[in-house]
């Protein structure tokens, strides 16, 4: 029951959404509904903690894995819908730019990224991450101008297409288990699936064969290099708090598929074959996006490249593999969903006072802005992973995994790539920071609750820097053991 | 041996030629209408194949999945797709990159291709060679489509091609997914194909044209 409410909630709050004319009362019962979500998130992951696996008839499970990706969500929520508060203000009115739209299809968004976390069965993940897609596609031209049509446009043929191949492996695996006399009716199903794993290896080639076409297919909707086109568009052109979800959510959403069947190919045949590929694809994404961030005019598509760029550092760290690297690689997803999503909550303050993302037009923000500058310098010090922030303790897990397995080569890429996303970042920076206050059209200050997420965001990132509480180390522990 | 069971293994043995030539006609189509028509014949066959498994199987899930198949890609679909060209009201010509002949050239190409490709696979997994090859005939296809045609709606036409080949490959391997994951496909497919056309109006709306080698804004 706790499961079906979980999903229960989003789905009928997009529904009641739709019905409330009045804007307030839209905003109202979004608020409402997310924090009855968020509270039923909580109430799931706790569940969880103490049973170690929930499920609910054959298509809902609920395991380790899902609880820490489930808890990601949460935060993720809590910080969008309040930061959507003092967004929504700047918000034209017009046919489809009203908050009832915008809200109702952020919970049709949401809704599908938590029933890809609680899905049992491989064929019915597939099916919720190609819906993820669609219902992010409209957010993604929501604006309905030139840029914001053709970036939406270009994510819903990109990603379908990704998405197809990734069909396409899920059946090499169906092919695989069926061959090897799993039931074919459960041949999908996870628990199933993981059970067989073993004498899966037999069927070596179709099992290789259906992993190349997941990480393809997955790895579209990730970022990994080369397949991260639609990327970019898609988060410089979303409203901003749809920029922070895709970045924080949707990437780490496509990563757990990708996770998912990175397992039971490993339990299958091995690790070798399918921690290579991820190594391939991370090293390759971490190099290209560092290389395009220095080149970046836009403030947006620069936060985008810097997601491709933590995807691929993660994608990293679960090749390298181990306890480790594996922990160093969730605990780095968490961390980047957070850094990131203060970093766009600054991007949307610096666009409405601004008027513009072009970071040559933007001078003199630290004596214009002093509060969004801050965030933005405390977030960009965290996304470059120094210290005292959370990511500088999940790279350093990640490259001490690489070092302790002697793969100098990696380590030696991620740390130059690191130093060319510090170089960029300053370059950036630096530039929009400094300078004479600029006179700025009066617009709305920021409200308490926009003080309030900041302030979320930085505390979460510096106590992970530190010291990781012992629940949350749990948490990650118990995600873990699924994994191996 | 009765005369359907006659008739059902003929449609079983075959629809990978009638899907080869459904595919060179694709190439050959100058008009995004006859493209729709190509379409709906493909689906049309697969639900042929469809039902002839279900007879030969005695299974009820199949005739659920032909059922499907029917109702959303030889019908739906297609009428979507046809309402979408008139309302567009712009002009039926598919825009290639590639003329006529060289198109046709290419996909007889592919379809050679794809029967190297799967030679390997077939001989030891004792599967269908030929329709292992249509299937991977109809992926590289749709890929084709969609980089060679310059129209909107001739990249949802690719795509539909593209989601039709792993439909026959699901097909061919493992006489199907279980009918839950088949339903969910199918509405997911329905949906993507509502919302490209929602995009198609859009774009036309916004830009005042329907090719998209000129959406060139966002780069780099």
């Amino acid at each position: 029951m706790t499961l079906v409410l979980l999903l229960l909630i989003p789905f009928l709050a997009a529904l009641l959404v739709l019905i409330c004319k009045q804007p307030q009362r839209a905003v109202r019962v979004a608020m409402t509904a997310g924090a009855l979500e968020i509270a039923a998130i909580a109430n799931a992951v706790w569940r969880i903690g103490f049973e170690g696996v929930l499920e609910f008839g054959r298509y809902l499970r609920a395991d380790g894995l899902t609880a820490f990706f489930l808890l990601n969500i949460g935060v993720i929520l809590a910080l969008v819908l309040a930061y959507s508060i003092g967004y929504l203000r700047h918000i034209p009115a017009g046919r489809f730019s009203s908050p009832r739209w915008f809200y109702s299809l952020t919970f049709l968004f949401v809704f599908t990224m938590i029933a890809v976390f609680l899905s049992a069965n491989l064929g019915m993940l597939w099916i919720c991450v190609e819906s993820t897609t669609l219902a992010s596609a409209l957010l993604v031209g929501f604006y309905n101008t030139k840029g914001a049509v053709e970036a939406g446009w270009k994510y819903l043929v990109v990603c379908t297409v990704g998405i197809a191949f990734a069909l396409f492996g899920t059946i090499a695996l169906y092919l695989a288990a069926v061959k090897s006399g799993v039931n074919p009716a459960s041949a999908l199903d996870w628990a199933a699936l993981m059970s067989a794993a073993p004498s899966l290896g037999a069927t070596s080639n179709l099992v290789k064969l259906s992993f190349v076409f997941v990480v393809v297919g997955y790895g579209t909707k990730i970022g990994f290099v080369p397949m991260h086109s639609w990327l970019p568009d898609a988060h410089a052109e979303a409203p901003t708090p749809i920029s922070a979800m895709l970045s924080a959510v949707l990437l780490n959403c496509a990563l757990y598929a990708l996770l998912r069947f990175d397992t039971i190919t490993s339990h299958a045949i091995g690790s070798g074959f399918s921690h290579s590929l991820l190594l391939i694809f991370g090293c390759l994404s971490v190099a290209v996006a560092a290389l395009l961030m220095v080149v970046q005019r836009d403030l947006k598509r620069l936060l985008a490249y810097s997601s491709i760029e933590h995807m691929g550092i993660a994608a990293i760290g679960i090749g390298i593999g181990g306890p480790l690297g594996l922990f160093g690689a969730l605990l780095h997803t968490f961390n980047h969903s957070v850094a990131k999503s203060l970093m766009f909550f600054t991007a949307g303050y610096v666009r409405e006072n601004f008027g513009t993302l072009r970071m040559r037009r933007i001078h003199g923000m630290a004596r214009t802005l002093p509060w969004t500058s801050a965030g933005l310098v405390v977030g960009s010090i965290a996304i470059a992973g120094l210290p005292p922030f959370g990511l500088f303790i999940s790279e350093f897990m990640i490259l001490t995994a690489a070092f302790s397995t002697s793969r100098y080569l990696i380590a030696l890429l991620l740390m130059v790539a690191l130093s060319v996303v510090f170089g960029a970042l300053l370059h950036h920076f630096q530039r929009m920071l400094a300078g004479k206050r600029v006179d700025l059209p009066e617009k709305p200050k920021l409200l308490p609750t926009d003080f309030a997420l900041m302030g979320v965001c930085m505390a979460i990132l510096i106590v992970l820097g530190i010291h990781i509480p012992s629940a949350f180390a749990g948490i990650l522990q118990r995600a873990l053991v699924v994994l191996q | 041996m009765g005369l359907i069971e006659l008739a059902a293994a003929k449609a079983l043995a075959s629809s990978a030629v009638f899907l080869f030539i459904t595919l060179l006609m694709m190439a050959a189509a100058k008009r995004i209408s006859t493209c729709i028509v190509l379409f709906s014949i493909q689906s049309a066959i697969m639900a042929a194949e469809i039902l002839g498994m279900a007879y030969a199987g005695k299974s009820v899930a199949a005739y659920a999945v032909a059922a499907l198949v029917i109702t959303v890609k030889v019908i739906a679909i297609p009428y979507a797709l046809f309402r979408i060209v008139k309302d567009l009201k712009a002009s039926q010509d598919v825009s290639s990159s590639t003329t006529g002949a060289q198109s046709v050239f290419i996909m007889a190409g592919l379809i050679l291709l794809s029967f190297f490709a799967v030679a390997p696979y077939a001989i030891t997994l004792r599967l269908d060679e030929d329709l292992l090859a249509a299937a991977v005939a109809l992926l590289l296809a749709g890929a084709f489509l969609m980089v060679s045609r310059k129209k909107a709606l001739m990249q949802v036409i690719g795509l539909l091609v593209l989601e039709n080949g792993i439909f026959v490959a699901a097909l061919t391997t493992t006489y199907g997914m279980p009918l839950v994951i088949e339903i969910g496909i199918f509405f997911d497919l329905l949906m993507g194909v509502f919302l490209m056309g929602l995009f198609v109006f859009r774009i036309r709306d916004t830009f005042e044209h329907l090719d998209v080698s000129k959406l060139r804004r966002l780069r780099g």
